[in-house]
């Protein structure tokens, strides 16, 4: 009975290995078909992703700016 | 015949429904993805600012979204009331994609926004998220059926004519989605929305941050928005490129209005950057011109061409006449449907058929059509050339300024100076309408530029029209307008409201964070709220 927390684990971890091999096939047939016969609509997969994560890493930036900011300013203050 | 009042009355009411809901859809494209960033940078670092704006941006998002499927729906409805002999003749490769729209883009999207507004408590961070990729996921491929579908309307491919039944029947579903005019004109008009939405996020924050209001969600809002606008505007222009260059081939008509090009000329070709097209004179007055340019938007070469309208006009001329026993042998076919000869003489010239239809409009038995009435027909041939060439230089300027501004935007932004060029943000706030009429002549050059066909050398709109009374057009476009102009009202006031609120009606303090720049250009963060700087992050973090 000890064991069945470790089996539910094990059980779990396989099924999503399934689902993310699953997932990658997909992907790999989709961009295969899309790449040869859609090459705008894969430019579009493709564009449409980077562009929201390279939004995303610049709001990211912002919040390290403000801090390094910050830290710079507490510093000069520490100094004074 | 269809009284021509009627069919001009009836393409009115299209367009006008088609420009009014137009005026949501890229929005709703854009701001879905853009909605989908902010989540993810919430997901990822957990700072409760970033679901402010989520749930800030998404709350406009709805009400943008609400009025665009309201002005959507007529249209579905307009091609079997205003465009039925359409409907009939193309409706097994028409109905297709839209009912697939309908069943799978439109269900999902409309699913998952449910989920995605009142989910927030109730769902998992990342299970929010998915949804919030699914609405986004689901927005775009419902414009990518509808693109589809215009796009066979434009280029019609993997369909035939079948004599038998008179109606067009679809032979390839493949090459009806992986149509090249569909595929660029799909990626052009999603990226546009992207551009849309990233001016409307980074105006409508440029306007907090003149008023030094929500500057926390002001300034990573604006951040956000011009990265995501200059990358999408530079993919707009890309696309806007494949898309002429496709055009080039698929429409030569369209192409050589957008261009004002009413002779042939040899390589390497100018390109006219203002005319004065006349339509009655079939020449451009007022000319100024850069060399070689054409040559090298149009072929991507300096020493290709692209034939001119009036060598178009006598193309179309050839082929009205080539079209002629088509519209005879389809005539005999039609009483007696196994007359193998009829059938043999339309086969040799059913590529034609669409021309000969051109030449019924003039000449209804077209086999005694005079010269004078091909002339007409192939004249038909060329689309009206001003509108087209001034909507398609009017959207490429405000493309241009459009990444201009971004770049500008992104440059400021990353040096941290945004907040000190008030001309700057004030010029943000007024750029808000440019995308949207950007919008308004694309799609002005892709169906006035189509004319006069519905389905590209194969329909022409003269004959695609119900047999409606002038009457009851009338009354029904001035129902549309009236009603549509509520929309955009209600839209305006729900969006001014809205955003004069703010983010506090979602609580959490809104985001209030002062932040004044120093002279490095680097913040100095003033709190409104917390005392310490320590105390901001702890707040900034929800978990």
């Amino acid at each position: 009975m000890t064991n069945m927390p470790t089996e539910a684990s094990a059980v779990k971890t396989f099924l999503l290995f399934v689902l993310f091999m699953f997932l990658a096939v997909v992907v790999i047939a989709l961009a295969i078909v899309l790449g040869e016969k859609g090459t705008w609509y894969f430019a579009w997969l493709v564009g449409t992703v980077m562009i929201v994560l390279i939004a995303a890493a610049g709001g990211a930036l912002l919040d390290t700016q403000d801090e390094q900011a910050e830290a710079e300013c507490d510093r000069g203050h520490e100094t004074h | 015949m269809i009284d021509p009042t009627v069919v001009d009355l009836s393409r009115t009411q299209f367009a006008v429904t088609v420009l009014y809901h137009f005026l949501f859809v890229p929005l709703t494209l854009g701001l879905s993805f853009l909605l989908a960033a902010m989540e993810t940078v919430y997901v990822v670092t957990g700072k409760v600012i970033y679901k402010q704006m989520a749930q800030f941006w998404g709350k406009l998002f709805m009400i943008n979204f609400a009025l665009g499927v309201a002005t959507g729906l007529t249209m579905e409805f307009e091609f079997g009331t205003n465009w039925s002999f359409y409907s009939g003749f193309v409706g097994d490769i028409f109905g297709a994609p839209l009912a697939i729209e309908g069943l799978m883009a439109f269900f999902m999207e409309s699913t998952f926004v449910g989920l995605m507004i009142f989910g927030w408590d109730r769902l998992r961070k990342g299970q929010h998220l998915a949804v919030t990729y699914l609405v986004a996921l689901g927005s775009n491929l419902s414009a990518l059926w509808i693109l589809i579908a215009n796009g066979f309307m434009q280029d019609p491919r993997g369909a035939v004519f079948d004599p038998t039944t008179m109606r067009m029947q679809l032979t390839s579903f493949t090459q009806l989605i992986f149509s090249p005019d569909a595929q660029a004109k799909f990626v052009h008009t999603s990226i546009a929305g992207y551009v849309t939405a990233a001016l409307f996020v980074a105006g409508v924050s440029a306007w907090y941050m003149l008023r030094k209001r929500h500057l926390e969600l002001a300034r990573r809002s604006f951040r956000m928005a011009v990265l995501f606008g200059v990358l999408a505007t530079m993919g707009v222009i890309t696309l806007g490129d494949a898309l002429g260059f496709v055009g080039a081939h698929a429409q030569p008509t369209k192409l050589a209005a957008m261009e004002g090009l009413w002779k042939s000329e040899s390589a390497p070709m100018a390109w006219n950057v203002i005319a004065f097209p006349s339509q009655q004179a079939q020449k451009n007055v007022g000319v100024i011109q850069i060399p070689y340019v054409l040559s090298l938007l149009a072929t991507h070469s300096l020493y290709g061409t692209v034939p001119g309208m009036l060598e178009l006009e006598k193309r179309a001329a050839r082929r009205i006449q080539n079209g002629i026993p088509a519209i005879e042998a389809l005539q005999t076919l039609s009483k007696h449907p196994r007359d193998a000869a009829a059938m043999a003489q339309f086969k040799a010239h059913e590529k034609d058929l669409g021309f000969g239809f051109l030449l019924q409009r003039y000449a209804p038995n077209v086999a005694t059509a005079t010269p004078v009435q091909i002339r007409q027909a192939a004249r038909d041939a060329i689309p009206e050339v001003s509108v087209v060439f001034w909507s398609f230089r009017i959207m490429v300027g405000l493309g241009l300024a459009m990444l201009a501004f971004f770049v500008l935007g992104v440059i400021y932004t990353m040096r941290n100076v945004v907040q000190d060029r008030p001309w700057f943000l004030k010029t943000a706030v007024w750029m808000i309408p440019i995308p949207f009429i950007a919008c308004e002549m694309g799609w002005l050059v892709a169906e006035v530029g189509r004319q006069p066909w519905t389905v590209f050398e194969i329909l022409p709109t003269w004959m695609s029209a119900s047999t409606h009374s002038v009457g009851y057009l009338v009354f029904s476009l001035i129902g549309f307008v009236l009603l549509y102009t509520v929309f955009i009202i209600i839209e305006m006031y729900l969006m001014v409201r809205a955003i004069r609120q703010g983010p506090e009606s979602h609580g959490s303090g809104g985001g209030h964070r002062n932040v004044t720049t120093t002279h490095g250009g680097l913040p100095r963060p003033t709190l409104a709220l917390q005392p310490s700087s320590s105390a901001l992050q702890r707040s900034n973090r929800e978990e």
